[in-house]
């Protein structure tokens, strides 16, 4: 939520800090920031906290305890104000159950135009568009006390004998409603409105958005305000399922207090007067009863217990006193009654939270954890990363590859990549897929290799249940493949793992074994996998590579350092690699020929790169004594 | 004959898992298409929870539904509840190295797959003082000794206190930085109850954060979307060496 921090000020009497050093604070002791900017901090409230945080008033009682300074003033301490009923409002929860509390009143002579400057400045500051003084009025105190209100305009409603009427009910399936931005929803069946109880008309998707028919405009004289609590499940289901979550559905979703309705009516009710006049006709409340959080007890053992920090009971006591928490201490256990609007304190661990929190999680030192006489269990895990030992010492390489796949026995109802919309079954699809790339990168990658050997452990999901699957790929790069390649490796897993498992074979390049039969614990007893050490990461170019030979006749006890050098030196910035693949000797003389490998990671090379490199070379290599370029 | 390579995945997993085990911790793995039950139900997740919308999750056509799981910490109730059938009761200590699935639109530093490494760790007087302990050694034998870990107010319902854990890693030859490495905090007493267990008796940490980012700022690999492509130039593209 955007929270300004002028606004803020307005709960201090004390200078506050830059927003920097606000930001900071909360950082260490309450929220995530998302970015600071000017004088707006942009905080990450979680659901946790949403119930009371999601306000400037919530933001301002955190900085108080953070910063240890006094709140100034605190809208939600003060007494209500005793309201008039009145006669020409009937309101009814209308749903039982999904209807927490429902408040509504009648402001007569309203006179709708522009908000004053600092109402228009304040909503504009934290991205919040002005629309005329009533309105403006509305969202201010929402996102400065953190309950959502409405007013409408209460001419657009119809009146029977001089009362309006206005229910809660469920909407059918499919009911249309057109909202105050102008877009109409198809509303899932069930979802919350409020309506006119006499005809029905929805005028209101509850605790989501207000409808356009009955909207505040310029000769808007006389409004209906409703100030309610919805059931937070309610309103969520029914933001999904239209995919509308606004200021409103996202502070009932979070279950704010019904007891917070009052204190927003009479913010609304006030600040409606002050900026757009009117009289208060009367305020109904249809409420079953107070609404407050049960008092929680905890120890100072339990506290100092869960943080591992010997904390005292004085720091104790000086935390929560910081978050205005009321409690009373019998000198072992605290027993603490939180306000109404702090949903998040039910248990001792709560309070151990909050006091870790204020004091700062700097304040716990590390400790080890003691030694424990339990073996370690992990023969399972060590029994695939022993199969993995085997084939990587035969010269085998793992990939790891997607689990969507393109068919399957398992599909994801919302798929990220539609054309990939199941889970795998097997792992030899993106085995072949893989094999093919890598004998394509080989020569870059790996050299003047004969062959690529791959292979990938991974999780598949046959309609017979999730498994672990084993595959194994292999391309011969001269020469064909022959199964006899694939036979070896599973004959080696089976003699040096004793793995044993059915093998599916799809041609001579692929095949693949599930594990499902594999006692891999069994497997794992004992070994210890080989532990490596990687070196920084060197990126590949996405460019093709581009190959060039070169051989060379050079005197006898020359050695191949010597010739590869030479190379070296002359062959420019693209060389990537240079692999000897031949050499032998005839009528004393050594022939060495040697594969260049060039790359560049910004492009595709061209003979014209390429070529003045190689003439270099070959000049270089000319030049010497009894040494001839084939 | 030529050696292979192990990917890096698997390479960062077995030295994760030899640290974690000088201190005690097992290696447990769970299934990756899990059910609602445990990868949000006895995570104090329910159907209607807000904190639902906090991952983005993927579903399958089945009835009853599954996930790919959002996270490894289905396990810790996994875990806990088997050894708890078994009679085993704690001290429990685990890693969960593992797959987890997130429905985001991916891009050089998010992957609609990943891995995650869990840790939990069970006893009658585990604090949070042992996390800090736990992860303060992990990190300053897996990013290097000058490594060390801060905890910041933040909430996962499956744990209460909930931690952000930053770690200072100071690359060679660099300035050193903080990096959000992972969640933390106590197991939530209600949890430690889904699995069977008694949190009058029993409490105890739980963390868990994702592996290729480790990885990513250990060895300097620019895209995590390099990490699932069934690639061996990613995979050659770092030096291996056995230790």
């Amino acid at each position: 939520m955007k929270i300004s921090r002028t606004w803020l000020q307005k709960y201090f009497d004390t200078e506050l800090p830059s927003a920097e050093a606000i930001a900071d604070a909360l950082t260490f002791h309450a929220f995530e920031i998302e970015e600071v900017e000017g004088d707006i901090l942009d905080i990450k409230v979680l659901p946790d906290r949403a119930a009371y945080a999601l306000s400037h008033r919530g933001i301002a009682t955190e900085v108080a305890a953070v910063l240890n300074i006094p709140l100034a003033r605190d809208s939600l301490r003060d007494p209500l104000p005793a309201w008039n009923p009145t006669d020409e409002l009937v309101l009814a929860k209308g749903v039982e159950g999904k209807v927490n509390r429902k408040m509504g009143a009648l402001v007569r002579g309203v006179k709708v135009g522009p908000s004053p400057k600092w109402l228009f400045d304040a909503l504009k500051s934290v991205g919040a568009r002005s629309i005329n003084n009533v309105v403006d009025a509305t969202n201010y105190v929402t996102l400065n006390m953190g309950q959502p209100l409405h007013a409408f305009d209460a001419k657009k409603i119809t009146w029977h004998d001089g009362q309006l009427h206005i229910t809660v009910r469920e909407a059918a399936e499919g009911e249309q409603i057109t909202v105050l931005t102008g877009e109409t929803y198809k509303l899932p069946g069930g979802a919350l409105v409020i309506a006119e109880a006499v005809e029905g008309t929805a005028l209101d998707i509850a605790g989501i958005k207000g409808g356009a028919p009955s909207a505040i405009t310029e000769d808007t004289t006389d409004l209906f305000v409703s100030v309610a609590n919805f059931d937070g499940p309610s309103v969520r289901k029914t933001a999904q399922a239209l995919n509308l979550f606004t200021d409103a559905s996202v502070r009932f979703q979070n279950k704010i207090s019904s007891e917070l309705a009052a204190y927003g009516m009479r913010d609304v009710l006030a600040l409606i007067q002050k900026v757009a006049g009117g009289e208060v006709v009367g305020v109904n409340d249809v409420y079953g009863g107070i609404e407050s959080p049960a008092s929680v007890s905890v120890t100072i053992e339990k506290i100092q217990k869960v943080l591992g920090a010997p904390l005292t009971e004085s720091e104790i006591s000086d935390a929560l006193t910081r978050l205005r928490l009321a409690y009373t201490f019998d000198g072992t256990a605290y027993l603490v009654t939180p306000p109404f609007e702090r949903r998040d304190l039910a248990i001792a661990e709560d309070i151990a939270e909050e006091v870790g929190r204020i004091i700062g999680y700097d304040r716990i030192d590390s400790q080890q954890l003691p030694e424990i006489a339990r073996p370690l269990e992990s023969d399972a895990y060590a029994g695939v990363e022993r199969i993995k030992d085997v084939l990587r010492a035969r010269g085998y390489t793992e990939i790891s590859t997607q689990s969507f796949s393109g068919t399957g026995d398992i599909l994801l109802a919302n798929p990220l990549d539609k054309s990939k919309p199941a889970l795998r079954t097997r792992l030899k699809e993106n085995m072949s897929d893989a094999l093919a790339r890598a004998a394509l990168a080989a020569p870059r990658v790996l050299g003047p290799v004969p062959s690529v050997q791959l292979f990938e452990i991974g999780s598949v999901f046959p309609k017979e249940g999730e498994c672990l699957s084993l595959s194994l790929g292999y391309r011969a790069l001269s020469g064909k493949t022959k199964a006899v390649h694939l036979d070896t490796i599973i004959d080696a897993l089976r003699d040096e793992a004793g793995l044993t498992a059915s093998v599916e074979r799809s041609g001579d390049e692929v095949a693949e074994m599930l594990l499902n039969g594999v006692d891999l614990a069994m497997l794992g007893k004992g070994y210890v996998p080989l532990p490596f050490a990687l070196g920084a990461y060197r990126s590949f170019s996405t460019y093709p590579f581009a190959l060039r030979d070169v051989a060379v006749w050079t005197p006898e006890g020359t050695e191949e350092t010597e010739v590869s050098g030479l190379i070296l030196k002359e062959a420019g910035e693209y060389l990537a690699r240079i692999d000897c693949f031949d050499r032998f000797e005839k009528d004393g003389r050594v022939s060495y020929a040697f594969r260049l490998v060039f790359e560049s990671m910004d492009r595709t090379l061209s003979d014209a790169d390429l070529d003045p490199a190689m003439e270099r070379i070959a000049a270089a290599l000319d030049s010497r004594g009894g040494w001839s370029v084939r | 004959m030529d050696e292979g390579r192990l990917h890096p995945i698997t390479v960062a997993i077995r030295e994760i898992a030899d640290i974690f085990a000088r201190m005690g911790f097992s290696v447990a793995q769970g299934p990756e298409l899990e059910t609602e039950h445990y990868n949000f139900n006895a995570l104090n997740i329910p159907a209607d929870h807000p904190a639902r919308d906090m991952q983005d999750t993927f579903w399958t056509v089945e009835e009853p539904r599954r996930v790919p799981r959002t996270q490894t910490s289905p396990m810790q109730v996994r875990y806990m509840e088997e050894q708890a059938k078994k009679g085993n009761m704690p001290p429990y200590r685990i890693i969960v190295p593992g797959k987890v699935f997130r429905n985001e639109a991916t891009d050089a530093t998010h992957e609609a797959q990943f891995y995650q490494n869990e840790g939990l760790a069970i006893g009658e007087d585990v604090s949070l003082a042992h996390l800090k302990g736990t992860l303060d050694t992990f990190f300053r034998e897996y990013l290097g000794e000058g490594s060390r870990v801060r905890f910041r107010p933040s909430y996962f319902p499956f744990v209460e206190p909930g931690v952000e854990v930053d770690v200072w890693f100071e690359p060679e030859g660099k300035e050193g930085r903080w990096l959000e490495v992972m969640g933390a905090g106590m197991v939530h007493p209600s949890v430690i109850k889904n699995a069977g267990l008694d949190p009058e008796k029993y409490q105890g940490f739980a963390f868990g954060g994702g592996i290729e980012r480790l990885i990513m700022v250990k060895y300097g690999v620019p895209d995590v979307r390099l990490f699932h492509g069934g690639d061996i130039r990613f995979v050659h593209g770092f030096a291996e060496k056995e230790v």
